[in-house]
């Protein structure tokens, strides 16, 4: 497929262009110290200075990036269907599916590796029409990353650095601009008739970026995923659970920022005014929060925090990584370690159980 | 006949009765599904048997506890609304100390000495200590934060009155946060109590730039040990600490909960 060149002030033009049609998100900064995939509007402050060395507060990084952009093909809240009681007290049902149009741009490989792992989980078994319609119906715009964001960087070691699968447009940084490659029709169909100058050099231009790459690219673990997934198995009565959890508040915010996690509760809202109609909802629920495992009649399976951190663990390395027969469900994307308030680092406890397991 | 819901207040600023009001968007809707018998906030009238009795307020005196085992009494399903019925609320840190000492630093030495000796005073020496409702009597569902949230009472409402359970998640206001697309308040250097504090707020504070100071109470497995740590190693002191965790949560912390 084609690849273009453009310089980031034409890419940047272009892109506040294209959102003025197309619903359309990209990294902007949120409070102090964070950022959020955020509307691109007219005068939306939109920046690739990561892309050179930025200030820290100006590059974007995903590990501060608290809601990350997977998170927008499942909002909160979101409607699954209506229902309706007719006077016979026949219920009637109504899907509720997003069909709008969207754009997400300026992601990285870890959170673009997320939403293809997502992928494959929503449209396994049986399949998820509200993901899979607001799916179908977006548009990505990922990026290379040369350097690490950040220190909580680590996901070359669990194999998400490579990513391109389920990108429309992919950047890499070049020296005179950006490099965009058109990775599918859709992705073809956005940037006909944004004037990017066509690359005849894709090649050679791929491999200056890979010189450029640092080596080694993030923390590096001590053992390849597969193996992490070996040790996993055996490891239920491993005091690294207690170790890490023992200042856990199992407030949830690790699952909540993992690009990877999708577990959601259900609820129905039902009308004051009209009580035979509502609607069903659903939102986000974490397996690390207190009420997660409760079943009827109160019982929890997973009491306590050191049984829950091995749960989340073992879902992002053992459990879903044989279900899907993919690599590791965790991105290393750092989310979790730098958003817990008591720096709990699922990175740290990999390396220790790795360590303790010995050779 | 229409379901029959009663409104009581006991030691409260009435702040969660007037956010009560403030559903006026749906309160003619409600009143076609359900009579309300007694509100001092807009009625005057008194009803022997209630379906769901929703009272705001904590429990100071001996004559006010014998009014909660009376409506407990008349009424099916009992709701306790508001921080103050749930947890004792800010007024909860005055069982810190006798109820002679609170007298005399409210009142004067004058009246604390008179409020033991005269009978016309005795109601007032009455006091013993601030107790939530849970503590008295039996509650069906707890309706937190300082002021209730309406959302809550609406949702429990419609679940009652539907004879379906309603749907309140026990975790905390970091989940919220997230939802709510919030950065957290650890990040720009300053400390939260949202890690152990009861969601159900949609992070209301946090999301208007402010901190979690906990008003709706500790959840049931929080792990203070560890806030308390944490607040410690971002430089707060003891008795900082300490007042923060007394402003909403007296009552908790003194009941040895979690
Ligand atoms: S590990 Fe950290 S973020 Fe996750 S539940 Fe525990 S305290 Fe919250
Ligand atoms: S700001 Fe407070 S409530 Fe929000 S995520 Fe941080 S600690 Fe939790």
């Amino acid at each position: 497929m084609d690849a273009f060149l453009a310089s980031k002030r034409q890419f940047l033009d272009w892109l506040r262009h294209t959102a003025a049609d197309t619903e359309t998100f990209f990294p902007q900064p949120l409070g102090e110290a964070s950022f959020q995939f955020a509307r691109v509007r007219p005068d939306s402050p939109l920046r690739l200075e990561d892309w050179d060395s930025g200030t820290p507060r100006e590059a974007f990084r995903a590990s501060a990036n608290p809601v990350p952009p997977g998170k927008l093909l499942s909002p909160p809240g979101e409607t699954l269907f209506r229902f309706r009681r007719d006077p016979d007290g026949r219920l009637e049902f109504f899907p509720v599916l997003d069909d709008a149009p969207r754009i997400i741009a300026g992601i990285r490989p870890c959170d673009l590796h997320a939403i293809h792992l997502l992928d494959g989980i929503q449209s396994a078994g049986v399949p998820d029409p509200h993901y899979l319609s607001r799916r179908g119906h977006t548009t990505l715009i990922a990026h290379d990353c040369l350097q690490p964001c950040d220190e909580h960087c680590f996901c070359d070691a669990v194999g998400a650095l490579r990513q391109r699968q389920g990108a429309d447009l992919f950047l890499t940084p070049m020296e005179d601009g950006l490099l965009v490659e058109v990775l599918s029709e859709k992705g073809a169909a956005l940037v006909e008739g944004a004037g990017f100058s066509p690359c005849g050099d894709r090649e050679a231009r791929l491999a200056w970026a890979e010189g450029q790459r640092a080596r080694p690219f993030g923390r590096p673990l001590p053992a390849s995923p597969e193996a992490i997934a070996g040790i996993l198995a055996g490891s239920g009565a491993s005091p690294v659970w207690r170790e890490h959890s023992e200042r856990c508040f199992s407030c949830g915010t690790c699952n909540l920022v993992c690009p990877t996690c999708y577990c959601f509760d259900v609820s129905d809202d039902i009308d004051l005014a009209a009580p035979a109609e509502g609607r069903r909802c659903r939102t986000w629920d974490g397996c690390m929060l207190p009420d997660f495992a409760q079943v009827a009649g109160g019982h929890d399976f997973r009491p306590g925090t050191a049984a829950r951190q091995h749960h989340r663990v073992a879902r992002k390395f053992q459990y879903l990584p044989r279900q899907m027969a993919t690599g590791s469900h965790c991105v290393g994307c750092g989310r979790c370690g730098h958003q817990c308030t008591v720096d709990i680092d699922i990175y740290d406890i990999v390396k220790d159980l790795v360590e303790r397991a010995g050779p | 006949m229409k379901p029959r819901i009663a409104f009581f207040d006991m030691a409260s600023c009435e702040g969660c009765q007037l956010a009560l009001l403030d559903c006026e968007d749906i309160f003619l809707d409600l009143l076609e599904l359900v009579d309300i018998v007694e509100f001092r906030e807009a009625l005057s009238e008194t009803s022997p048997r209630i379906d769901i009795a929703f009272i705001e307020g904590s429990i100071h005196r001996e004559m006010d506890a014998d009014r909660l085992r009376g409506i407990r009494a008349r009424s099916r399903l009992l709701v306790a609304l508001g921080a103050c019925a749930c947890n004792g609320n800010v007024q909860a840190r005055s069982n810190l100390y006798s109820p002679a000492g609170n007298l005399g630093a409210v009142y004067g030495p004058g009246d604390r000495d008179r409020v033991q000796t005269d009978p016309e005073w005795w109601p007032l020496w009455a006091h013993t200590r601030v107790r939530p409702l849970r503590e008295l009597v039996r509650v069906d569902y707890e309706l937190r934060g300082c002021p209730m949230v309406k959302e809550e009472f609406l949702h429990l409402l419609k679940r009652l009155l539907l004879g379906s359970l309603p749907h309140t998640a026990a975790h905390a206001v970091c989940v919220e946060c997230k939802q709510q697309g919030n950065e957290c308040v650890f990040e720009r250097g300053e400390t939260c109590m949202g890690q152990i504090t009861w969601a159900g707020c949609h992070a209301i504070c946090i999301s208007h730039g402010y901190r979690c100071d906990g008003c709706r109470g500790l959840l049931p497995d929080a792990n203070l040990a560890a806030h308390r740590a944490l607040m410690r190693a971002r430089g707060l002191s003891e008795e900082t600490i300490e007042d923060r965790y007394r402003l909403f949560c007296s009552h908790e912390i003194d009941r040895g909960r979690p």
